[in-house]
């Protein structure tokens, strides 16, 4: 049961984080293809963002650990 | 394949104190690559440059960036050699280990170093308590007990919670990126050596994998200096 719990605490945190990146990076192509001279501006708040939501399933890795 | 680390418990007969030697001799190796980097790419100052002072020059035109996206300059410029260091020992750490792994004696003593929560939590705390410091060091203790308090009192909890969230998630997202990289990788390389069907599965991911950490271990650095910057710039900024 504890490899169970581990594998969906996973699975559904690493779910949320696939759409909450596909949700960045989609707004910020968008906004790349209305100003491309905010390219590299754009990008630096992408990556920031993408770090931030990085960090959710990455803390659901570290419970699924302790959990097992 | 479980390998175990080589580490000593009860320092100085202290009960939960213990210490991981694999760590301790990597950050030295880390630091030791970093400033010999360093110093070979500062030596010998020229006006038109060339070779390593090239590369050194861009990589200070680009830490200068990241700290002057956060703060004006004239704050921030004496936090560039806070950065530069964070940056370049992140990165330098965080592909040492995709380079190779050594096992000796069953245990483990060629990895990142940031693979392991002790060291980058020790990371993070230390950039929160730098922002705390020169919080009240460059706008006095008034302005720093009063930005708890703003824009409502009844906020303060949370401003609260908020200290210790960024302390652990700045430590365990460049941990958990890097760990679970490693684990990745170890997992590859038991396939790859377990047959010649394993072998020929796993070859292609093996390198695809390997040079995506690479590229990992950069973003991560980045995010971590971007991150700690916007932290102490969140502290020590005038109108916030």
């Amino acid at each position: 049961m504890g490899a169970l719990a581990a594998a969906i605490a996973v699975g559904l945190g690493a779910l949320g984080a696939g759409i909450g990146n596909g949700l960045i990076v989609s707004k910020t192509v968008e906004g790349v293809a209305r100003q491309p001279e905010l390219r590299g501006q754009l990008q630096t708040i992408m990556f920031i963002g993408i770090g931030l939501v990085e960090a959710l399933p990455i803390i659901g890795v570290v419970i699924a650990l302790m959990v097992m | 394949m479980e390998y175990g680390s080589p580490i000593i418990e009860n320092v100085f007969g202290i009960p939960w104190l213990s210490v991981n030697l694999a760590n301790v001799l990597m950050i030295i190796i880390a630091s030791a690559i970093v400033f010999i980097l360093s110093v070979l790419g500062a030596r010998k100052l020229q006006m038109k440059p060339t070779g390593a002072q090239n590369v050194m020059e861009w990589l200070l035109d680009f830490v200068k960036g990241i700290v002057s996206d956060t703060m004006d300059w004239k704050t921030g410029k004496k936090f560039l050699p806070l950065a530069i260091t964070l940056f370049t020992f992140i990165l330098v750490a965080n592909i040492l280990g995709v380079i190779t792994t050594i096992v000796y004696n069953e245990e483990v003593w060629w990895t990142s170093p940031t693979a392991d929560p002790g060291v980058t939590l020790t990371l993070s705390s230390l950039v929160i308590l730098l922002s705390h410091y020169y919080g009240i060091k460059l706008r006095g203790t008034n302005h720093y007990v009063k930005g708890y308090f703003t824009p409502v009192w009844y906020l303060f909890p949370i401003k609260l919670v908020e200290e210790f969230a960024n302390t652990l998630t700045l430590g365990l997202r460049l941990f958990g990126n890097m760990f679970a990289g490693g684990v990745l990788l170890s997992l590859l390389v038991v396939l790859t050596t377990m047959n010649v069907w394993g072998f020929l599965g796993g070859a292609i991911p093996y390198l695809a994998w390997a040079g995506f950490s690479i590229f990992i271990g950069a973003i991560q650095a980045f995010i971590f200096t971007m991150l700690s910057m916007v932290y102490i710039a969140h502290k020590v900024n005038e109108e916030s």
